[in-house]
């Protein structure tokens, strides 16, 4: 019996310990049983199977994979993805990650590879709910390109652009103001951040935002703003599919077009006061050098 | 026991285009937005004290290049998804104030001014080319040729400057360090910021 343990990628990592002794044989096909050297332990033909023994290890070595080779990271997207069906039930926490990871044959010690407040669960969602949205987004984009659909107004684009994401919400929307809550622990405010910006960027890049100066800035921080508070108002909406919050939605994003419009005006008439004065200055001057002259 | 925090790939959904190295590019192009439209604000402010002299047609001419640079990398910064550097209404003032301030010295303090600036900003040019090249000339053709002409543009700029009498202006060698640090921190902060 060999007994290699491959290097654990990162030192202490949990799944370690759910490694099966003799990694080298996951090189070979899976099917022929009768080549394997495993251990004592029951031989496993699937990779995946019922709580026993040590699982097998996916991070692979020497760059040899079978055709099941599977990173690390993609299987605990995959955990996730099915903890999620969970989370009515058992909110974003250890307990569904255990229920999504025995849904896909894996033991409940699966969840101890993540956090125990269900930080990664949450941002797993989000970063799943913004692939979802940019997908939308870019095929919408594809039929205006292709003259099937009409170009939607700036106000309207946003509208719809923020109700479609948090209409994503509303499976989960009991349990989501836990989530918010996580999200704003200080550990998890890189990350969260990080997707809030990427999205709101993403939003205005489709909207057809071109600009390159501080209004890049200013309409970032307006949608963001827009976006956060319609939540907050979601998670406490109780009217028939949401109809109060997708007015709220549209009263701010019109108050936001409104103080675009407001700032131009207040820009327009300060010039015309200046130039209102310089004309004066100049008709004063005139006259004053006319007097002296006479 | 078991270690929490696993690094799950989740900050960001946007896909990089092609295999460009983003970070690099975004800065690259942040902060060469950030140098035009400073050096467009600093042409501005010599016009505005000297537009009416015997230098305004050379000064005019210089600016409106810088135009045509700004726009381009308008352009870039779109194409890119670039963020602009937040430090623009800064730049916006201060670019106003060095190009009126050094015109205030006479037609030379402005020459002088230019021959400092666009030294810096065709050595930054340089060093930008030189990344470039270290990292996929092939990749980045058509940015490395924009650059290049860039480059070329602004060291023609400091030429005429300096045959304007840019040397005989008051305290030459100590403005052209002064300005030349400014500008040094200048791009240090839009890389970043």
């Amino acid at each position: 019996v060999r007994c290699q343990l491959s290097p654990p990628r990162r030192p202490f990592q949990a799944s370690a310990v759910l490694r099966r002794v003799s990694d080298e044989e996951k090189k070979e096909p899976l099917a022929s049983s009768s080549q394997q050297q495993f251990d004592s332990h029951p031989a496993d033909h699937q990779p995946e199977q019922g709580p026993q023994g040590p699982r097998p290890s996916y991070t692979g070595q020497g760059g040899q994979e079978s055709e099941d080779y599977e990173s690390e990271e993609q299987l605990q997207h995959r955990i996730l993805t099915a903890a999620l069906e969970f989370v009515p039930e058992h909110g974003w926490s250890a307990e569904a990650i255990a229920e999504g990871a025995k849904t896909l044959g894996l033991s409940v010690a699966a969840a101890g590879m993540f956090h125990s407040d269900g930080s990664e669960l949450i941002l797993h969602f989000v970063s799943q709910c913004n692939t979802k949205l940019s997908e939308l987004l870019e095929q919408e984009q594809k039929l205006v390109q292709l003259g099937e659909a009409e170009k939607k107004p700036t106000d309207q684009f946003l509208r719809d652009a923020v109700e479609v994401r948090l209409r994503m919400l509303i499976p989960y929307i009991e349990k989501w103001p836990q989530a918010l809550s996580i999200l704003l622990l200080p550990h998890n405010i890189p990350s969260s951040l990080n997707l809030l910006t990427s999205m709101i960027d993403d939003i205005w890049h489709y909207a057809g935002d071109q600009s390159t100066d501080f209004n890049w800035y200013t309409r970032r921080a307006v949608l963001t703003g827009i976006y956060n508070t319609t939540e907050l108002v979601m998670m406490q909406d109780s009217s028939p599919d949401f109809e109060e919050t997708w007015r709220f939605l549209e009263n701010r994003v019109a108050d936001a077009m409104n103080m675009g419009n407001t700032a131009n005006q207040v820009q327009s008439t300060g010039e015309a006061v200046v130039q209102g004065l310089m004309g004066a200055a100049v008709t004063v001057s005139n006259a004053e050098t006319s007097r002296a002259v006479r | 026991l078991p270690a929490g925090g696993v690094s799950l790939r989740l900050c960001s959904t946007r896909v990089a285009s092609e295999g460009v190295n983003k970070p690099v590019i975004d800065r690259i192009i942040r902060v060469d937005h950030a140098g035009e439209y400073g050096a467009n604000r600093i042409y501005a402010g010599q016009m505005a004290v000297l537009g009416r002299s015997s230098a305004g047609p050379v000064i005019q001419q210089m600016w409106n290049q810088e135009k045509d640079h700004l726009k381009k990398f308008n352009e870039l910064m779109v194409a890119y998804r670039v963020r602009p550097t937040v430090l623009l209404p800064f730049w916006n003032v201060a670019g106003f104030v060095l190009g009126a301030g050094s015109a205030l010295l006479g037609k030379r303090g402005a020459m002088a001014c230019t021959v400092a600036v666009e030294e810096s900003i065709s050595d930054h040019y340089n060093s930008q080319i030189r990344t470039l090249m270290e990292e996929d000339p092939e990749k980045y053709k058509e940015l490395l040729q924009i650059i290049k002409q860039f480059r070329d543009d602004e060291r023609e700029h400091h030429d005429i400057g300096l045959e304007h009498d840019a040397e005989a202006a008051p305290a030459y060698s100590v403005l052209k360090t002064a300005i030349q640090l400014g500008c040094k921190a200048a791009i240090f902060l839009s890389e970043r910021i």
